[in-house]
This record gives C-alpha cells, sequence and structure tokens, in this order.
C-alpha cells in the first residue's frame, strides 16, 4: 500500500553575501571564502512535501515524498539527504528494517532549482513514530561543517493488524501432510509386499 | 532409477511413431518413468517431506510474532516462493538422477536397446520429471489460498507461481537432464546441479531494494530463478501491473528454450552407456 504524505519545512536563513571588495594581502584567501560562500550551505534549502500525519496499520509500504528547493540566490554544492525514523514511543526502531534506502546523494541546486526525492518504507513495529527528512551538506562541500537542516515530523501511527491466525491456517497445516504421509506409506507398504511398479 | 523397460516398451522406432498400443515412443517412457516414480515410493516421498516444509513456513508466517507484522501479501508471496523454489528443486533432483542414475545402476542399457529414440527417452524423462512439480504445485495450493484469505491475490499468486514456476521447472530439469547425461556417475550430476542450484538460488537470498548498480541488475536479469522471482514480488508484492515486469521471463523462457534445443540436437551422442562429453 503507497500512502502519500505531504510535509513541508522551511531550512533557515539564507546564505550571507560574499564581500564585494577585499585587500590584496588577503585576496588568495579572500577568494576561496568568496567561492565557498558562493555555494549555499543546505540551511538555504527548504524540503516540501505533502502531510503531516498519517494512520496506518503494520506491515503497510509508506511512500513519502519530497522536494528540496533552493530558494537563494546562489546555488548550492551537493547535498546529502537522509530518511530517518524516531519512535514517539521508545520503541527500539532498527531503521535497516524500515527501509533500504535511506541515503540520497543530491546534485548541487542552482537558484531557484528544485528536486524531489520519493522515500519508500514499511511500517513494522506498532506505535507512534515520527519520520523525517535531513540534508546534510557533501563531503567535498566546502561548507561541510554547516548544521544538518531537519524536517518536522511526519506523525506516523501504526495499529497492529493480527490477519492470520492458527486457527484459519492449523487444518490445512496438519491435514496436508497427514494424507500424503499415509499416501507415501501405502506406496512404502505396496513396495514391501513386493508389488514393482509397471508390473 | 529402476526404469525397467520391459513388455511396456516395445514401440516404435522413432518417438512419434506410434507403439503396438498406439502411444507414441516418449509417451510410453514418460508413463514408465511416471510409473516408478509414483508407484515407486520416491515421489511420495518427496511431495510428502515438501508438504511438511510448507506447513512449518505457514504455520510460522501466520502465527509467529516477529513475523506476523508481514503483510499478508507478502506471506503469500514468502510461501510462493518457497513453493516454487523446493518444488523447482525436486525437479531438478530428480531429472539429475535420470540418465546417470540409470547408467550407475545397470539399467540404461535395457532402455537403449528398447524400439524408441534416445530422443523419446530424454522427453519421457523429462515428462516424468515434470509430474513431481505439477504435483507439488497442486499440494502447494491449499497453503496459498490459507495465507491469502481475505485478500484478493489468491488466484493471481497461484496462476503466476504456477507459469513462473513451471519456466523454471522445465528450464531447469532439462539442464538436469544434460549435466546427467554428461557426467561419468550420479554423485557428480547430483552433486553438480544442486550447486548449480544453490548457486543460482542464492542471490534471491539479497536483501531487495538495494541499488546495485548496471552489472548486478543484469545479473538479476539473465539469473532466471533470481529474474522469476523478482517478477513474482514485483507482481504480488509491490502490485505491478503483470505485463510491466515481463522482461523478467525473458531469462527462464530462453534457458528453457536453449537448454531444450541442446537436449533434442545432442540427446543421440550423450545418452549412452559411457559418461563423459569425451566417452565413446
Amino acid at each position: 500500500m503507497a500512502i502519500m504524505l505531504a510535509l513541508t519545512f522551511s531550512a533557515g536563513p539564507a546564505a550571507s553575501a560574499a564581500p564585494a571588495t577585499l585587500k590584496a594581502p588577503f585576496a588568495s584567501a579572500a577568494s576561496v571564502v568568496a567561492q565557498a560562500a558562493a555555494k549555499a550551505p543546505p540551511g538555504s534549502v527548504e524540503v516540501t512535501l505533502d502531510q503531516s500525519q498519517v494512520t496506518t496499520t503494520v506491515g503497510a509500504r509508506l511512500t513519502v515524498k519530497s522536494r528540496i528547493v533552493n530558494p537563494g540566490s546562489v546555488s548550492t554544492d551537493s547535498l546529502v539527504a537522509h530518511l530517518n525514523v524516531a519512535s514517539l514511543d521508545g520503541v527500539y526502531v532498527d531503521l535497516e528494517d524500515w527501509s533500504a534506502d535511506v541515503t540520497r546523494s543530491l546534485a548541487p541546486l542552482a537558484p531557484g532549482a528544485s528536486t524531489s526525492l520519493s522515500w519508500e518504507f514499511q511500517a513494522v513495529n506498532t506505535g507512534n513514530f515520527g519520520v523525517y527528512v535531513v540534508v546534510l551538506p557533501s563531503r567535498t562541500d566546502p561548507a561541510g561543517t554547516a548544521p544538518p537542516v531537519a524536517s518536522s515530523p511526519v506523525h506516523v501511527t501504526v495499529a497492529g493488524k493480527p490477519t492470520l491466525t492458527a486457527g484459519g491456517a492449523l487444518p490445512v497445516v496438519v491435514l496436508i501432510p497427514v494424507l500424503l504421509g499415509l499416501a507415501a506409506c501405502a506406496a512404502w507398504l505396496r513396495r514391501r509386499r513386493g508389488v514393482r511398479p509397471g508390473r | 532409477m529402476t526404469t525397467s523397460v520391459d513388455g511396456s516398451v516395445r514401440p516404435s522406432a522413432s518417438a512419434e511413431e506410434p507403439d503396438r498400443t498406439g502411444a507414441p515412443g516418449w509417451r510410453v517412457v514418460a508413463a514408465q518413468e511416471c510409473r516408478d516414480l509414483w508407484v515407486g515410493g520416491r515421489g511420495p516421498v518427496l511431495l510428502f517431506a515438501f508438504s511438511v516444509l510448507l506447513s512449518g513456513v505457514t504455520y510460522l508466517a501466520a502465527t509467529n510474532q516477529v513475523l506476523n507484522f508481514l503483510e499478508q501479501r507478502e506471506a503469500v508471496n514468502l510461501t510462493l516462493e518457497i513453493a516454487v523454489a523446493v518444488g523447482v528443486l525436486v525437479t531438478l533432483v530428480i531429472s539429475a538422477d535420470a540418465v546417470s542414475g540409470e547408467r550407475e545402476r545397470g539399467t540404461l542399457e535395457n532402455l537403449l536397446l528398447a524400439p524408441v529414440t534416445r530422443r523419446a527417452v530424454v522427453a519421457g524423462k523429462l515428462m516424468a520429471a515434470l509430474s513431481l512439480w505439477f504435483a507439488a504445485f497442486l499440494v502447494a495450493v491449499p497453503y496459498v489460498w490459507v495465507l491469502g484469505w481475505g485478500v484478493a491475490i489468491v488466484g493471481q499468486a497461484l496462476l503466476l507461481g504456477f507459469i513462473v514456476g513451471t519456466l523454471l521447472a522445465v528450464a531447469l530439469a532439462e539442464v538436469g537432464l544434460l549435466i546427467s547425461a554428461v557426467s561419468n556417475s550420479n554423485k557428480v550430476s547430483l552433486a553438480v546441479s544442486l550447486f548449480l542450484l544453490l548457486a543460482l538460488f542464492a542471490p534471491t537470498q539479497l536483501p531487495g531494494g538495494l541499488p546495485q548498480g548496471w552489472f548486478g541488475d543484469l545479473l538479476n536479469v539473465v539469473n532466471p530463478v533470481v529474474a522469476g522471482m523478482r517478477y513474482l514480488t514485483a507482481v504480488l508484492v509491490t502490485g505491478h501491473a503483470w505485463t510491466r515486469d515481463l522482461a523478467y521471463l525473458i531469462s527462464p523462457l530462453v534457458t528453457a528454450a536453449v537448454a531444450g534445443a541442446i537436449l533434442v540436437l545432442t540427446a543421440d551422442p550423450i545418452v549412452r552407456l559411457s559418461g563423459g562429453v569425451n566417452a565413446g
């Protein structure tokens, strides 16, 4: 089951512009600073999703669609987006069980550009959870120490769904092997009595 | 396999010509092999073991608290995949024993002296091996039905399982027959066949959904077993239309066609008293 979620979060102020003029002794260092500043840190991006709450049952497959926008006037460097799940009830969450694909690399975003990401995961625990996306600068970004930007969480309420019961399965589980076992015994007895196949 | 080609195999000089009773040669061989398999006791015992395995899997999927988070579709898919995998396994085991087993037990000479072509012999043995797959699938039907109760995928699951499983069973039974025909001993034939099957099935245990790169994707498409299983999962669990991932079925189809063609073309030189590729 795929449920489309929507969530929006703003990710902080835009990057400050580089100084317009610099004195000669600091020119080379300043050019590096200026180049770094020309790349907006992840704090300048906005992530647009489409819902803030969902109620589902255990085992359901959910899809969170995110849209990351660079509203600033300078391009960002490459980014890393990460999906995370936190329990609001103290239940242990093994993220690996929820999704096998939680980290994505993003190409640099030009001013005004945006990119969309689709996150698919399966609700494998019951309870209340916050599902959110974090955007970080990539390792190669000169502004690599900028703080990550986290979205507001999608509140996911997962209810149990005991659809399979022993009562329903037991007759088949017991009856089929018993019947086939009897047939195998009959064939074995037939052989033992000397009835050769095909004769 | 102690195929005793006695009075019942006196038929035609070719696979197509009817024998004295009017049946083509391959059908006579198939009937004899099926009698040997089912009345002789091996078939019922294998089916019994198969049903015990499916019972365990079904019971766990239905009741285990840890597994209970599985969506019903996944429980159906899991059981169906195990049914197909083990059904194909027993079919391969029977076909891997078909020629080398007769050779080792000294009964192949009788069969080769019968007035049927070697293609007919191979075709008859293939049919007998496939009868085990069809029986295994019939046994799997109630398990899939009980797990899929309440979700409208039982019919679809059974139909797809039958198509994919039959393709895989035909392909691997033909490969097993080829291995059996060229093997010097039955042990070698069974060992090589089982190793091949494990090698083909191993990638199905890798977690799905992980990015694997183009080479990983290529291997998944080329491997008939992985391709077949991925097709089942794509339709039954992910909910794709049955036409969307049909490319996955190319690999099982091609394997069945190529192995079948090799069997037809090489049946005369490879089905003989001595094993080995160059044995004469």
